[in-house]
């Protein structure tokens, strides 16, 4: 216990509903957040991940389950003692404020010393690149600097952990990027945990330690950023982080027969039964016309649609059993990939070993 | 097509104009038969003069012919005092009562919120004659002598109800999440009172105040009914001049009260403007 900062024992949150019933936002949750952690939770709306962060910061009360930080049980606590600190959706600043006093406002409420604030405030500005602008509203900021703002207000009192709740979606696309690679930096300098909310993927895979997938109040995987998007541990995490194509079928003899009549060749050895392969769009090659290995797996796909996306090429393509394949194929690959594209038709390869295999849904059960 | 657009636009400035004649002109009138010399047909203009305006602060002594129609300028000021001294009251208790009730629908939930909604709204819709017979009724029954204080609790039950529409509107468009994110950062929750939702409402607060002391100034309905006979706020007292025919003095009262509501609006409008 000594080692995270967060642990979340069987937390359990139910909402009621309007037409009756209840909803479950968190069924029994455990979590450990280790110290200096950037963990972000990722899910789609109405996943929990809101109410999950709410669970520790206080503004929720939970059914069941305890809360600790520190080591401490705060489960009981009213959110103003809890030692977590929160970025809001909205950034929340107070309109009435200066930058200056909404930054200097935890300060001011555990009745620091005047000289003392100043210094601070000035320090927490300079830190989120926004120094000198403390006599200003917070109306008349870009969004993107209420963002900066509602970040000091929340590292200024130094926080064990720091909660943030999908800050960065009000920002446009450049902005939202140099952001994150900010908010990577400043978690590193102040060597604080940090709990990051978003339905982003792309956020969650970029700046994460580790990434928690949650869906239906329920956390589907944790794990680091790449065993997230190689190792997908469910069909629901393979579909929502990327794109992937998911070959549902039996196992006999190290190869997927799908239930449309496709193989796909794996390096599995043994194992038989019900199964879904994973192969994302990138782990697929377009085939020369020369002789391919007897070892390498390949797909003969119908061309249905060809995008150019910049970095490379994304071939829509369908098995002569009609099952839909997307394969990413880098741009210097032009000349068989317009190939393709005259004739209607591809030959995709892969490394059977780079085929990822899925329980399947409901054969579990 | 032009000429139609033409017309039409001349229409339109010819409607306007008879749009804020029909409602200043009146009152333009009364400022200038304030002034007016002619003591017996204001109708006629036959010169200028203060007179009237002497005449209520005490400083000339009415014209004889005209006898006097203010029986005496202490009557008059004392009317005006008994105004003050009955809308600051009911400011005072309405602005704390009306924005206490804004505050608790705004922040609890409780059984029959809305039923106790809907009942602060009632008074103000309804018909004052009604509203100041049931107090006078509710008053001479519970035994309670006609009055300043009964002057005072009869304008509160409707003057309330402005202030706690009023309070809400501007609670209704405060974000809540700022409640959040000062607890968040360590404040309990009367020092979020103080330092995050006061200031916000602030500005409804001490718009309602104005409201309601605008109002109070100027009711005569219910007042007329729970005053007595002893007690004469300034609508009471006018009402009563005007039954004995209308004098010039009336138009110079007017004109102050006039005045004194102009500079209540614009000293809000000043301090709102302030805020933003």
């Amino acid at each position: 216990m000594g080692e995270s900062i967060v642990r979340l024992e069987k937390v359990r949150k139910t909402f009621p509903l309007p037409e009756g019933g209840t909803v479950t936002a968190l069924g029994n949750i455990n979590l450990d957040v280790a110290r200096n952690e950037f963990l972000t939770l990722l899910g789609p709306s109405g996943c929990g991940k809101t109410t999950l962060l709410h669970s520790i910061s206080g503004f929720v009360q939970l059914n069941s389950g305890c809360v600790y930080v520190d080591g401490e049980d705060v489960t009981d606590r009213p959110p103003h003692r809890r030692p977590v600190n929160t970025v809001f959706q909205n950034y929340a600043l107070f309109p009435h404020m200066t930058v200056g006093n909404n930054v200097g406002y935890a300060l001011d409420i555990a009745g620091a010393r005047r000289a003392e604030r100043n210094t601070q405030v000035g320090a927490a500005l300079d830190m989120v690149g926004l120094g000198g602008l403390e006599k200003r509203l917070p109306r008349q900021l870009s969004g993107g600097q209420q963002q900066r703002v509602a970040l000091a207000r929340a590292i200024i009192a130094r926080p064990k952990l720091l909660l943030l709740d999908e800050p960065l979606s009000a920002l446009d696309r450049n902005l939202r990027q140099s952001m994150q690679i900010e908010l990577k930096t400043l978690q590193a300098e102040l060597g604080i945990s940090f709990i990051f909310v978003t339905h982003d993927q792309e956020e969650a895979l970029t700046m994460s330690n580790r990434v928690a997938v949650l869906e239906g109040g329920k956390i589907q995987q944790i794990d680091a950023p790449l065993a997230i998007y190689n190792k997908p541990s469910n069909e629901f995490v393979a579909s929502f982080i990327g794109a992937s194509n998911l070959f549902r079928g039996t196992i006999e003899n190290g190869t997927v027969t799908t239930d449309d009549g496709d193989k796909i060749r794996t390096s599995a050895s043994t194992g038989t039964g019900p199964i879904t392969a994973l192969l994302r769009p990138e782990q697929f090659s377009i085939a020369n016309g020369g002789e391919i290995a007897a070892e390498t797996g390949r797909l003969d796909v119908s061309i249905r649609q060809i995008v150019f996306s910049g970095a490379g090429y994304e071939i829509h393509g369908r098995t002569d059993n009609h099952h839909d394949v997307v394969a990413s194929i880098a741009a210097t690959h032009q000349a068989l990939v317009a190939g393709a594209e005259a004739s209607r038709k591809a030959t995709l390869t892969y490394d059977p070993a780079a085929v990822h295999l899925i329980a399947t849904e409901g054969a579990r059960s | 097509m032009r000429l139609a657009r033409i017309l039409g636009s001349s229409g339109l400035t010819f409607y306007t104009l008879i749009f804020f004649a029909f409602i200043y002109v009146p009152i333009g009138l009364i400022v200038i038969y304030s002034f007016n010399a002619d003591p017996v047909n204001m109708m006629r203009w036959s010169g200028f003069t203060f007179d009237w305006y002497k005449q209520i602060f005490g400083l000339k002594n009415a014209a004889s012919e005209a006898a006097l129609y203010i029986e005496s300028t202490d009557q008059l000021l004392a009317a005006v005092r008994t105004s003050l001294i009955v809308a600051a009251s009911t400011t005072m208790v309405a602005t704390v009562l009306g924005t206490a009730a804004a505050l608790a629908v705004y922040r609890f939930s409780f059984f029959g919120k809305r039923f106790y909604r809907v009942l602060l709204f009632v008074p103000m819709l309804m018909p004052d004659i009604v509203l100041g017979i049931a107090l006078l009724i509710f008053f001479v029954g519970v035994g309670i002598s006609l009055g300043i204080g009964t002057i005072i609790i009869g304008q509160c039950t409707f003057l309330i109800s402005y202030v706690f529409i009023v309070v809400s509107a501007r609670l209704a468009g405060m974000d809540r999440t700022l409640e959040n994110a000062s607890a968040d950062l360590g404040a309990d929750e009367w020092t979020t009172f103080r330092k995050i939702i006061l200031p916000q409402v602030m500005p409804g607060v001490v718009g309602g105040a104005m409201l309601a002391f605008i109002i109070s100034m100027d009711d005569l309905v219910i007042t007329y009914f729970v005053s007595g006979t002893s007690t004469q706020t300034l609508p009471i007292f006018i009402f009563g001049m005007l039954r004995r025919g209308i004098k010039p003095e009336v138009n110079a009262i007017a004109v102050m009260m006039l005045l004194f509501s102009f500079t209540i609006a614009a000293a809000g409008l000043y301090l709102h403007r302030r805020k933003r």
